[in-house]
Formats: structure tokens, C-alpha cells, sequence
């Protein structure tokens, strides 16, 4: 197995010479346990990261438990127990009491632990503070009973001490349990186990997480989604990136006779023909033997094998939320909170830095009953796990703190730092190696090729933030509209009617003057047999309209949808439907339904509609229709734009509003 | 006086008068407009003079700034103008129904019978008196007219100053504002007007008209009135439209010399120039409150300098003040632009009472006499 020494190893090579306890007082900060709180969080966090691994990797929808229990003046009992596929009885020991150990480090694929030095790590630690040991249930699905072992480590040695070993029956077929008592503090907050949990719990949707507090309170957090994540395949690194070290240690170490036949085998996205082209750059022959390059020939294979065009990584080794899960996980976490916008997420296509592959995703979330006079929150996560620690330090910080927000309809003073309003943001960066600040992984490090994808990922969720905005704000001018013409208007009328002592008017040209639009309003209903979008369509405008209406669905919602009126046309392959609506007069209505069959996961956000034969600003709740869809004007429409010709434009007049004018003056003359 | 005034304005005990009140009669033109508009499917609107600073220009003839001809648009495609349409009559039925049953209303009270006008009620009382100037400008009356009028706002005159009134019961009482009256002085009601206030003698030579209550107490404890014959009038901060009629009243029937002490603020430069030359929110009814005559005591910027006043720096709304005073065609001489301009320079700002850093004697024995000389008020 190749293997990259890092500074984990190099500590722990050290660490021969002094005891383990020393070595873990003077790593204190960097292992995450310098104080009580954090101490406690780092525990939860070790223990959960565990156990979704182990249930990932074991293709089981994981159920993870995390009780604290007080212990004692300034200690805490932490059991984090799982589903997952337990382990074997010889391997817990070094699991659990031995430091550096374990079996994902060298796996080039993404995992949430990487080092192993965690979960011994809170062993070692509720050791030293308690004097007591941690006892590990742990049952195998081929085994009839679960062992039960209480064990410490010997800080002499970094050895595990097995203080006592039995059998216990469990009532699960399979799972893990550790316990620990240490010397800890529990408290809500933003570096807390019911942040990390909540945090989990977004960015896990498969997994089903119950959360104990020490006063008892039980929060849970339910599965919404039913698919394990794929297992990220172990793939060999990209040759983009790729350092003078390791490619002179991929050589050394393969099995492979030949130059010709290393190449495609050791490195990603190197074909065979790719290989030939690289060799040809180098002038080396492919025939020739791995071990014998060196020196300058080394060189210059390396520098071919940047230049030559080459395959992206895979993405099989990168295990992605995905945009469909981004969203319910952050519904699912967020539903008190009543947002009025989820952006679409965010799922950028993976990149290669250094040698390993990373992708970036974003969610974006707005309004609701978030605060609007604080910075928007960002929840910070690397290979799904949560990151509560060093906000400031972090890459995806820096990405979110450039961005211009104003550009995009948040307050942040001066264009930079974190914006200002009712946000949340996640970003999630998922690689095989993350570069981190620390051995605590609490902050991602900047890298010029990451910090280009967070803000590409950060740009196109802050688009979607802009366009609603922007759709928030023309709605809240019509609303303003809807406002005078339904309720004033009528008792404006009313009253100079009664002192000239003549009946009211017919309003409706004076309405449609106001308002000026076509609007397009979709309401949802659902009864037990369907789930209904009804979409009304009203001429507020001056003239009457004859419109073409287009819908966009995703397409496999379409196939289930059926249409009231019947449309003129539909393409299933790209989920649009259409039709041509009868002569709206000026204040005429009418209306399309669309109905699902009920349980369809589908809201009114599903629908984008378009209007074709009026001009966007005379647009509410749709959009014009976009000039790269391919579909035929029918005759009505183009007859409707010429009438539009003759459209009399508004005089040019430009008078003075009397209010406005008042209320600058007041602002102004405060007297 | 307003071109349409009443003849002697009956703001209390007026006989019941037909109802709808005659003062309104320009609102059944304005209502019977809407109506045409409405029936030809234009968007109902109105024009008014801007009550704005860009707006109002001087006339000789009365030495008084006053609206100029630019008209605004209230128009009920937005919000605001379609409410302040709607409010104009609910409150034309407001002021029917108080004319109906011989009632007057104070300017807080119409606020909270917006309470019932639904959707179009009141959101402040700055609303509320914003509509009634309109309606003022609109019909070119008073608001008295309309049966609205202020709380008693209780601006006091001291000084040997007699009037005669005739007091809520209508019982006529001749009062000195130095030796009939405590020692809050007399306070003015908000109708000063002839049918009210009689000036009946005066021995004072001078009026002066000052900002803060604790000024005035200090002029009066030290006796400054009796020994300059002065009437020492309470502005109370921006003064109310009775207070300014008052002092226009002193300055013109009386022909007293007028002058304002005020701290050395630009907030107190506005109040100068609305008792003086007008204020822009009242410029529809400028000729009748302003007093041309009156002149800027103090504290000016130089004073600030020139007597070493504790002073504090200016704030970022000073400057803006400042700044916006500095485009204000009422302070648009050399004298108030060298003295806003000082100001702006030195960045500093005193208050009136800031004179006692010499002393409680000082601002009545030394700053007032040395002042007063140089305005050629004292000799």
C-alpha cells in the first residue's frame, strides 16, 4: 500500500520517545480537546463521524445515537451507538485504544475520518480526566452476542490495555456502542454537539439522528431520504497537480514492468493512448522500467504529464449530497423556520487540485423567520461533516467573504465580509484529500484552484437569490397596486360620487391603467386524490390580449401531469406544455390547471411559466418566453405584436409626485 | 391674510353654520374632477403647489418668502397619493359633520378619528397635519376654518406688555404679562387672533424671542425685561403658528424692534428663518406669520468664537443640515451663507445656556447689552 507521510505520522513517529499522554498534552489544540466544551464536541464528533462511515460503508441506512449524560462535578458521560456493521472482536482494541490507527487513511477515496486519530483520541482524553475506562459494545452480524470490552491506553506504549472482556446478548442484529466519562461541559451553541448534530443531519438526509441532552431533552432528526450514498470508489490520483514526490514514489512502489503500463494503471484519467502521448513528451521509452527514471527524465515526465490533455477525475470517488438532497435536508432541519426561499442548490462538477479530485456544492436559503439584521449564517462542511471551529481561517469563509453580496440583494458593508440579512448559506466541499489549516480538520485551507470553484458554486446560488429578490419586489409593487385598485379605488370612487350625487363608474379602464399587468398567479391545493396547481391568468392591462402560455416542469412530471385545458402542444423530453388563450379583455381572467396524482412530490416552485405576446414589464408571475426555446409563434401572437405596434405610448409629460416630493422635503427640513 | 380668510376668523362659540361648511366649497370641484376622471378612465389626481425649498419665492410686496407656482401631482397610481385622495374626503365628511354639529376638533383628535377611515387612516399625525395644510392650500382658507385647530401649546410672553382677552367663557379680562401673571409668564392660546387678543399698551422697547424655557427663566430672574423694557417671548424650540402670529402681531401693530436669540445650532438658524422670513411646510400662509422685521441675535458662529463658548463638534446631521441650509434660497444672502459657512469651517455648536460658563449674570449684564448694541436695539 502507497503510502504520504504526513504530519499525523511524523508526530506520531515522535512519539516513541516520549509517552503518548505527553504527546497529547502538547497536541492538545491541534487533537480538539484544549477545553471542556470542546472537548465534548470533539468526542460527539469522532463518535458520529465513525458511525456513519461504518454504516455507509456497510450499505445500511444509519440510525445514530448520541446521549450525554451529566457524570459527576464537571463530567459527562458521551455514548454514541450505531446500526452499523460492528467490529470484529481482535480489530476493537486497536480501534478504540490504539492512536494512528486505521483503515481509511491510505484509501485514496472521500471518507469523513481521515487520519484515525480521533475516536482513540477522546479515549485517550476521557482516560486521562476520569481515570475511567471506555467501554465498546460491538456486535457482528455472524455472531450470536456482542463482546463488551472496558478498555484504556497504556500511555507508555500507545498500546490498548483491556481492563475486562465479555459477551453480552444485544438486541441488534449489528452496531457499535462506545461510551466514555470525561471531563466536559455541555452547552448550546454554535460549537456544540446540537449544532454539529443539526448540522449532520442536513447534510446526511439518509441517516436518522437522536440527540440526548444532559437535562434530558430529546431532539431527533428523521430520515428523509432512503438512499445510502454510493460508497465512493477508491481511485489513484490525477496526474494535475501531481508533486515530484509522489510520482517518484508511485514508481517506485508499483508492481508494474513498464512505463506504458504504470501509467494508466497508477494514475486517473490517463488512457492508454494518453499514456503514449505523455511518453512521447518526455522522450522516454514505454518499454522501459519504472525504476529507472530519475533525476532530470523524472522531470520531465512530470512536466509531460500536465501538459498532455488528459480526462477529469472520476467523481466515483467523491460521494456528493446532490442537489435533490441539499434541499430536503435543509427542509428538513429548517422547517421551523419557515424560509421563503430555498435556491436551487448548488452541485458543481468535480476538479482536480493537487493530484485528487473535489467537488463544490451550495445551498442557499432565504426569509422566513431568519434574522434579517445579522449575518447570514454559513454552515461549513467538508466531506459531510460539519465544521464549527475557525470559521475565520477557513477557505470557505474567505470564498463567501469576497463575494460582492450587494450585487446580489444582501447588505455587506463595504463589498466584502459575510453579508447581512435573512440567509443561510451551506457550502460543502468533498474530496479524497482535503487540504485542511489543522489535524483537527476544523477549517479548509485556501488553494487557488478551490477558492475558484466556491466562488463559481457562491455566484450561481447568489444568482437565484437576485432573480427572487427581484421577483419578491415586483410582487411587492403590484401588491401595492392590488392594494389600490381593490380597496381605495372603489371608496374614492364612492365618495366623490356621493358629493356630485351621481352613480359610481364602471372602473375597469381606470384599474387597468393602475396596474398595467397580466399577472399569473398559481395556487396549490391537494385532496386525497390529486395535487392541483391551479394557474389563473388576469389581463390587467389597458387592451385586450391574445397570449400564448408555456409551463416548464421537470420532465418526469410532466409525464404524470394531466392538463385542464387540453394544451396545444407539449415535449415530454424537456417537460414543456403550451397553449394559445382565448381574447383576454382588459380585466378578463381565465385559467390552466395542472393535476398530479396524489402523493407527487411537486409545489407550485416545480412550474416556471412564460407568456409569449406581452412585453416583460407588463409581466407578474411569469416570464417572457426565452428566446432559445424553439417553438412556433402561432398566428394570434404574431398579430398581437404588431397590434402592439400601435400601442399608444404614454404621454411624455413628466409631473412632479406631489407625496414624494413632501416626504424628501420632510426628510430633508427636519424643522 | 390669506386671500379667502373668514372675515374675523370664529374658530370658537361660531354660530352653527350651514352644513357642508362654505370653507369647503373648493372640495365639491375637486370631488366633481375625480368624478370626471373616473368616468373617462383616467387615473384619478390633483395638483397642488410643492411645499418644497425649491418652491417658494420671495415677495417683496411683503417681505415674506411664499409658494411658489410649481405644481406637484397627487395621483392615485401610488399608494401614498391614491390614501391622501381617499383621506381628503373622509375628511371633508369629518369636517361636515363637525360643522353639522357645532364641534371643533383638536389636530390630535382628527388623527385618532382616522381610526375609522379603515385602510386610509392616519399612520403619524405629521400625515394628518400634511393633509390639512393641503386642504388649506386647496380652499385657501385656515384650518380653523375647517373646526381643526392645535392643543394649547402654552408659548409664554413676559414682559410689561397689556392685553385684553376674551377668555373661554367670553368674559373679557385685561391682563399685564408682567404683573398679572405668575411666574410662567402669560400663555399664549393657539387663537391670537383680534376677536381673541387685544393689545391694549406697552411700555417695552423691544421684543425678544428665545429658544429654550431655561433661557427665558434666566432673563426673568434677572430681571432683564424690567431693566431693558423688553418682552421676552418663549419660542419652545420651533415655534407653533400661534407663537409666530403673536410676534407678528408685536412687530407690527406695536412696531417693536424684534429680535431672536436661539442656540448656535443649524437647527436654530431654521427656526430664525421660519419666524422670519417663513416657514417652507406654512409658505401658503407666510404673510400672515412671518416677521420680516425680526433679526438673528445669536448665538452665531463667531459668537461661539469670539466669546470661547463650550461648544460641542458638529454631527454628521448638522453638516447635512448645514448643507442643506446652504441651498435654501431663504438663506441665500451673503450674511447667512458667511455664517453657515463658518460654522461648517469651525465644525462647532453651542448652546444658548452655555454663556453661564461666565457666570449666571453674564449672558443678561455683558453678551445680551453687547449684542443688542450691535444690532442698534440698545444704545
Amino acid at each position: 500500500m502507497p503510502r504520504v507521510r504526513t504530519l499525523a505520522e511524523e508526530l506520531a513517529s515522535k512519539q516513541r520517545e516520549i509517552s503518548v499522554a505527553e504527546f497529547f498534552e502538547r497536541n492538545r489544540q491541534i487533537l480538539g480537546f484544549d477545553n471542556p466544551l470542546r472537548a465534548l464536541l470533539t468526542t460527539v464528533k469522532e463518535g458520529v463521524d465513525n458511525a456513519l462511515d461504518a454504516c455507509e460503508e456497510a450499505r445500511v441506512l444509519p440510525d445514530v445515537q448520541v446521549e450525554i449524560a451529566k457524570s459527576g462535578p464537571e463530567r459527562l458521560q458521551v455514548s454514541v451507538s450505531d446500526n452499523g456493521p460492528g467490529i470484529l472482536r481482535r480489530e476493537i482494541p486497536n480501534v478504540f485504544g490504539r492512536l494512528l490507527y486505521g483503515s481509511r487513511f491510505h484509501a485514496n477515496r472521500q471518507s469523513r475520518g481521515q487520519q484515525g486519530i480521533g475516536i482513540s483520541a477522546a479515549v485517550l482524553y476521557a482516560g486521562l480526566t476520569s481515570a475511567r475506562p471506555a467501554r465498546v459494545i460491538s456486535k457482528v452480524r455472524e455472531e450470536e452476542a456482542a463482546h463488551v470490552l472496558e478498555l484504556l491506553i497504556d500511555t507508555q506504549k500507545n498500546l490498548p490495555k483491556v481492563v475486562s472482556d465479555d459477551l453480552l446478548l444485544w438486541d441488534r442484529e449489528s452496531g457499535t456502542r462506545v461510551e466514555l466519562v470525561l471531563k466536559a461541559k455541555y452547552q448550546r451553541g454554535r460549537q456544540s454537539p446540537f449544532e454539529y448534530l443539526r448540522g449532520t443531519a442536513i447534510v446526511n438526509p439518509h441517516a436518522r439522528l437522536l440527540l440526548v441532552e444532559p437535562d434530558g431533552t430529546r431532539i431527533t432528526y428523521e430520515r428523509v431520504s432512503n438512499d445510502v450514498p454510493p460508497v465512493p470508489k477508491e481511485v489513484p490520483p490525477h496526474p494535475y497537480g501531481l508533486e515530484l514526490g509522489e510520482l517518484a514514489f508511485r514508481l517506485k512502489a508499483s508492481g508494474s514492468r513498464t512505463l506504458s503500463e504504470l501509467l494508466p494503471k497508477e494514475f486517473a484519467g490517463v488512457s492508454p493512448r494518453a499514456a503514449s502521448e505523455i511518453l512521447a513528451k518526455a522522450g522516454l521509452n514505454g518499454r522501459e522500467s519504472p525504476g529507472s527514471v530519475h533525476g532530470d527524465r523524472l522531470e520531465s515526465l512530470l512536466g509531460a504529464m500536465h501538459a498532455v490533455r488528459l480526462l477529469p477525475p472520476s467523481a466515483e470517488s467523491l460521494s456528493p449530497i446532490g442537489p435533490v438532497l441539499i434541499k430536503r435536508g435543509l427542509r428538513n432541519v429548517l422547517g421551523e423556520v419557515r424560509p421563503e426561499f430555498y435556491a436551487p442548490p448548488v452541485s458543481r462538477p468535480p476538479k482536480v487540485r493537487a493530484g485528487f479530485p473535489f467537488l463544490v456544492e451550495v445551498g442557499l436559503v432565504y426569509g422566513g423567520n431568519l434574522p434579517s439584521d445579522q449575518p447570514v449564517q454559513l454552515l461549513r462542511f467538508a466531506n459531510r461533516v460539519p465544521l464549527l471551529f475557525q470559521q475565520g481561517a477557513c477557505a470557505i469563509t474567505n470564498a463567501v467573504q469576497t463575494l460582492d453580496w450587494r450585487r446580489y440583494g444582501l447588505d455587506q458593508k463595504g463589498g466584502s465580509g459575510l453579508p447581512t440579512g435573512p440567509g443561510l448559506l451551506l457550502v460543502h466541499v468533498a474530496s479524497t484529500k482535503l487540504p485542511f489549516t489543522s489535524e483537527a480538520k476544523e477549517a479548509v485551507a485556501e488553494d487557488p484552484e478551490l477558492d475558484k470553484e466556491l466562488t463559481l458554486a457562491l455566484q450561481v446560488a447568489a444568482r437565484h437569490l437576485r432573480t427572487h429578490l427581484s421577483r419578491r419586489n415586483r410582487r411587492a409593487f403590484a401588491q401595492e397596486k392590488f392594494d389600490i385598485i381593490l380597496k381605495i379605488l372603489p371608496k374614492l370612487a364612492a365618495k366623490a360620487s356621493a358629493l356630485v350625487d351621481r352613480p359610481v363608474p364602471d372602473l375597469t379602464p381606470v384599474i387597468t391603467k393602475i396596474m398595467d399587468v397580466l399577472n399569473v398567479e398559481t395556487t396549490q391545493s391537494t385532496d386525497p386524490k390529486t395535487v392541483r396547481l391551479a394557474t389563473e391568468i388576469t389581463n390587467y392591462t389597458p387592451r385586450a390580449r391574445v397570449l400564448e402560455l408555456f409551463v416548464e416542469l421537470p420532465p418526469e412530471l410532466l409525464g404524470r401531469a394531466s392538463f385542464d385545458p387540453i394544451p396545444e402542444g407539449t415535449d415530454p423530453e424537456l417537460g414543456r406544455a403550451w397553449w394559445t388563450l382565448p381574447k383576454l379583455r382588459p380585466s378578463a381572467k381565465t385559467q390552466v390547471t395542472v393535476e398530479f396524482p396524489s402523493g407527487t412530490e411537486v409545489d407550485a416552485s416545480d412550474a416556471s411559466w412564460f407568456v409569449a405576446g406581452i412585453d416583460e414589464g407588463h409581466l407578474l408571475g411569469a416570464e417572457p418566453l426565452p428566446g432559445d426555446w424553439d417553438v412556433r409563434l402561432p398566428r394570434a401572437i404574431i398579430e398581437a405584436a404588431e397590434a402592439g405596434l400601435t400601442e399608444p405610448t404614454p404621454s411624455g409629460e413628466t409631473e412632479v409626485d406631489y407625496d414624494a416630493a413632501e416626504a424628501s422635503a420632510r426628510v430633508e427640513d427636519e424643522e | 391674510m390669506p386671500p379667502k380668510r373668514a372675515p374675523a376668523s370664529k374658530t370658537r362659540n361660531r354660530p352653527p353654520e350651514h352644513a357642508p361648511t362654505e370653507a369647503l366649497a373648493p372640495t365639491r370641484k375637486l370631488a366633481s374632477e375625480i368624478y370626471e376622471q373616473l368616468s373617462e378612465g383616467e387615473i384619478p389626481r390633483m395638483r397642488l403647489p410643492l411645499r418644497t425649498k425649491q418652491n417658494i419665492q420671495f415677495q417683496m410686496r411683503e417681505g415674506v418668502w411664499r409658494l411658489g407656482r410649481a405644481l406637484g401631482t397627487r395621483s392615485a397610481r401610488k399608494l401614498d397619493g391614491a390614501l391622501m385622495l381617499l383621506r381628503t374626503f373622509y375628511l371633508v365628511d369629518f369636517i361636515n359633520e363637525m360643522a353639522r354639529e357645532s364641534k371643533t376638533s383638536t389636530l390630535r383628535e382628527l388623527y385618532y378619528i382616522s381610526e375609522g377611515w379603515e385602510e386610509s387612516k392616519f399612520h403619524s399625525e405629521d400625515e394628518s397635519n400634511l393633509l390639512i395644510e393641503d386642504l388649506e392650500v386647496l380652499c385657501g382658507r385656515l384650518r380653523e376654518d375647517f373646526r381643526l385647530h392645535p392643543e394649547e401649546n402654552g408659548a409664554s410672553v413676559i414682559g410689561d406688555l397689556t392685553i385684553r382677552e376674551t377668555n373661554r367663557k367670553g368674559v373679557v379680562k385685561k391682563i399685564n404679562c408682567r404683573d398679572d401673571v405668575g411666574d410662567g409668564g402669560y400663555a399664549l392660546p393657539f387663537n391670537v387672533e383680534r376677536e381673541k387678543i387685544e393689545f391694549v399698551s406697552t411700555n417695552a422697547r423691544f421684543v425678544i424671542a428665545i429658544e429654550c424655557g431655561g433661557m427665558v427663566d434666566r432673563l426673568a430672574e434677572n430681571g432683564f425685561d424690567e431693566k431693558h423694557d423688553a418682552v421676552l417671548l418663549h419660542l419652545k424650540g420651533q415655534p407653533a403658528r400661534s407663537t409666530r402670529r403673536f410676534l407678528k402681531r408685536m412687530s407690527e401693530e406695536l412696531k417693536l424692534p424684534v429680535v431672536v436669540f436661539t442656540d448656535g445650532d443649524p437647527w436654530s438658524f431654521r427656526i430664525f428663518a421660519s419666524v422670519a422670513y417663513g416657514a417652507i411646510k406654512t409658505a401658503h400662509i407666510s404673510q400672515y406669520l412671518a416677521t420680516p422685521q425680526a433679526e438673528f441675535l445669536g448665538v452665531t458662529a463667531s459668537d461661539i468664537e469670539n466669546y470661547k463658548l463650550p461648544s460641542d463638534a458638529l454631527s454628521e446631521q448638522d453638516v447635512r443640515a448645514l448643507q442643506a441650509e446652504l441651498t435654501d434660497p431663504r438663506f441665500a444672502t451673503p450674511e447667512w451663507r458667511s455664517e453657515i459657512e463658518l460654522m461648517l469651517k469651525n465644525g462647532k455648536k453651542a448652546e444658548q445656556q452655555s454663556l453661564a460658563k461666565y457666570g449666571l449674570n453674564y449672558v443678561t449684564d455683558t453678551y445680551l447689552p453687547e449684542k443688542l448694541t450691535e444690532l442698534g436695539v440698545l444704545r
